[in-house]
């Protein structure tokens, strides 16, 4: 009885693919009958229109995006004469990387990249592990004065750093804690030890920022986190606290796993903005000191290699060499970022609760 | 006697509520070292801003020539002032103004970009790399390239609006528009959409990326269950992407009205830092504080609004 089954209807076969078990049902349905079907089939052409659109829609849109660098960089891949010949418009007559090469070694690329690299990584993996504890300690924990945590919270994002460059930067020259300029009143540090720290010209202000979630937009991760965090089913930690597992060890192996899109987001935001920031480095490190040679050091002033005598020529090809330098800095953006989106895919199974 | 007697009644009690209590002391070590970043540097901060619109720091120089400073205690009188600041209220005005269209129109678009790049489709890393190249320069932090860029009003020829311009005349969107019986404000805002279609997708990087970020979390098992059931894409959106999706949305919103408010270009931002904050520093100080309050405000309507259809997948 089963066998005249089977022989009728072949059981379908599955196999095991990197993806899961694919089963195929169409053994014995021949090929051609089986296209027929396909292209017969409305859903077959919606899906195929759709996906022309979308590619349509977006190839647009990036040229939308991408047109303003176009113009930026062909014209620094211009040769010195190019600027001087009216004929030349945006095409160069030859391909020449001489403002690239000269723009790296005068400001040794290597060196800037290495030190920018460093202090990107470490503040944003700082930020990223600060904002995803604070969300989650505001999202799942119903404690006195969360609300008002989490009001305050959208008051540091409302605020730009811009308005209070004053205060941030007298703050952090002589850092202390809880001392209120306006009035003279010592700080803690003064009260204790007797005198201030100084902070300029050192990467503590980062630090001190990264850490208590105060730095560039972290208003913004940490309500991000709260509200994924808030979405998350609780059950899936109290099924881990009735297995025995602590506040802790539950944050860092049930939880973290979870929120890796939303932290890898985070850690792109984060050091993106470090990586093209100036306007921190310049407020914590005095010009006298020379810089610490980060990237928007780049585009601070042309090297003296560089220079021409011809004014006619001046104004277009100063304009060049700082595009070259902008697109040198975001260069190694796109490439970073073309490494961490691969983690931004769907398909894991995330909220570990089926049914 | 009756102190034994007490303890041990409330004994059930008192375990229980303890329990809370510990839950709720983790809670605080949590979210510690924002507290403590906030009392200890973030609201000294603020404090001494606050504290310089009430007064003004001249700089005068006694008869040996020396320069010292002298601090003037003035009051409300600059809050006062401002009121006075025609050009300040009707520079606010259009600011609120232009964020009705552009909440939405950002929103909308970065969700449908985010969907659209959630999908599987060739080339997608790319897109989505040219995608984030907004988000670097969003920031304004590397001024040299986006001077003449992200200024979506005043911009030279060779940049970005006019490549959109080519795309889409206006007149020709009115034209479609009128033939069609729909009320006159739709079509004010499709053609004010259609003239910044630069602005907002440059705008929409960061909105974008959180969007991609919260469509990653949604659990495949749950398409699963309404691909099974028979749900068609359209009513998968409605049902199932659309709710998860919706605690960012209340992200983005509260972001993008912060962000379109506080950015660098923005028209009150610019005229008090270019046209009050060189000549009156304090009188600039207090425009910003009354400035934030009235975006405190409205934040806080969007999100009491928003926050009552926000769908989060927990038991309360």
């Amino acid at each position: 009885m089963d066998n005249q089954n089977i022989n009728q209807n072949p059981a379908p076969t599955a196999v095991i693919t990197k993806r899961g078990v694919k089963m195929n049902f169409e053994g014995k349905i021949p090929f051609r009958q089986r296209l027929v079907m396909r292209l017969t089939s409305s859903s077959f052409w919606i899906d195929r229109v759709w996906y022309l659109f979308r590619f349509i829609l977006m190839v647009g849109i990036s040229f939308v995006i991408l047109y303003p660098f176009l113009n930026k960089m062909l014209t620094s891949i211009w040769p010195l004469s190019d600027f001087s010949n009216t004929q030349v418009n945006m095409i160069p007559t030859r391909v020449s990387f001489n403002i690239y090469v000269k723009l790296a070694q005068h400001w040794h690329y290597l060196r800037i990249l290495r030190n920018t690299l460093i202090l990107s990584v470490l503040t944003a993996g700082l930020q990223t592990f600060v904002t995803c504890m604070i969300g989650y300690g505001l999202a799942k924990f119903r404690f006195k004065g969360n609300k008002l945590i989490l009001i305050l919270v959208i008051v540091t994002m409302a605020i730009p750093h811009r308005t209070l460059s004053l205060s941030l930067f007298q703050h952090f020259l002589e850092f202390d804690l809880f001392s209120i300029k306006a009035t003279n009143l010592p700080g803690l540090f003064e009260l204790i030890s007797g005198h201030t720290i100084r902070m300029s010209n050192t990467f503590w202000p980062f630090a001190i920022l990264s850490a208590t979630g105060l730095a560039f937009k972290n208003g913004l991760y940490i309500f991000m986190m709260r509200q994924f965090f808030h979405g998350v089913p609780d059950e899936l930690e109290e099924s881990a606290y009735v297995d025995g597992s602590g506040t802790f060890r539950t944050f860092f192996q049930i939880i973290l796993p979870l929120s890796i899109p939303m932290m890898i987001t985070i850690f792109l935001f984060a050091f993106s903005w470090q990586w093209t920031d100036s306007f921190y480095t310049n407020l914590f490190f005095s010009s006298s000191s020379g810089g610490v040679g980060l990237m928007p050091d780049l585009l601070k002033s042309a090297p003296p290699t560089l220079e021409v005598t011809s004014q006619a020529i001046k104004g277009p090809y100063l304009e060049a060499i700082k595009n070259a330098g902008g697109l040198m800095v975001i260069f190694p953006l796109v490439i970073v970022f073309l490494f961490c989106q691969r983690y931004l895919v769907q398909g894991i199974e995330r909220s570990g609760i089926v049914g | 006697m009756t102190n034994t007697q007490n303890a041990k009644l409330k004994l059930p009690r008192l375990g229980k509520a303890s329990l809370a209590e510990r839950k709720a002391r983790k809670g605080w070590l949590f979210v510690l070292p924002f507290v403590i970043g906030f009392l200890l540097i973030y609201l000294p901060i603020i404090i001494d801003s606050i504290s310089f619109s009430f007064m003004s720091i001249d700089i005068k120089t006694n008869s040996e020539g020396e320069s010292y400073t002298v601090v003037v205690q003035h009051g409300l009188e600059y809050y006062k002032k401002l009121f006075d600041d025609d050009d300040f209220l009707k520079k606010l005005l259009d600011g609120v103004l232009q964020l009705l269209w552009e909440v939405p129109a950002v929103v909308i678009f970065s969700l449908f970009v985010a969907v659209i790049l959630n999908q599987k489709m060739l080339g997608r890393a790319v897109f989505r790399a040219i995608f984030f190249v907004p988000v670097i320069l969003s920031t304004g932090l590397l001024e040299t390239l986006t001077a003449s860029k992200l200024s979506g009003e005043d911009i030279d020829d060779g940049s970005g609006e006019s490549a959109a311009d080519e795309f889409i005349s206006v007149m020709d969107v009115q034209t479609l528009f009128s033939t069609m019986a729909v009320g006159r404000e739709l079509v004010v805002f499709i053609v004010k959409l259609v003239n910044n279609v630069y602005s907002i997708i440059n705008y929409s990087g960061v909105q974008m990326l959180i969007f991609l970020a919260g469509l990653q979390s949604i659990s495949p098992a749950i398409y699963e269950a309404a691909r099974i059931d028979g749900a068609s894409a359209w009513e998968t959106f409605w049902k199932i992407t659309f709710p998860m999706i919706s605690p960012m949305i209340l992200v983005n919103g509260i972001y993008t009205i912060i962000d379109s408010f506080t950015r660098q270009n923005n028209v009150v931002m610019q005229y008090i830092a270019d046209d009050v904050y060189p000549t009156q520093k304090s009188l600039a100080t207090a425009e910003y504080w009354v400035y934030f309050l009235i975006v405190f405000a409205i934040v806080a309507a969007f999100a009491g609004i928003v926050s009552a259809y926000v769908f989060y997948q927990r038991r309360d």
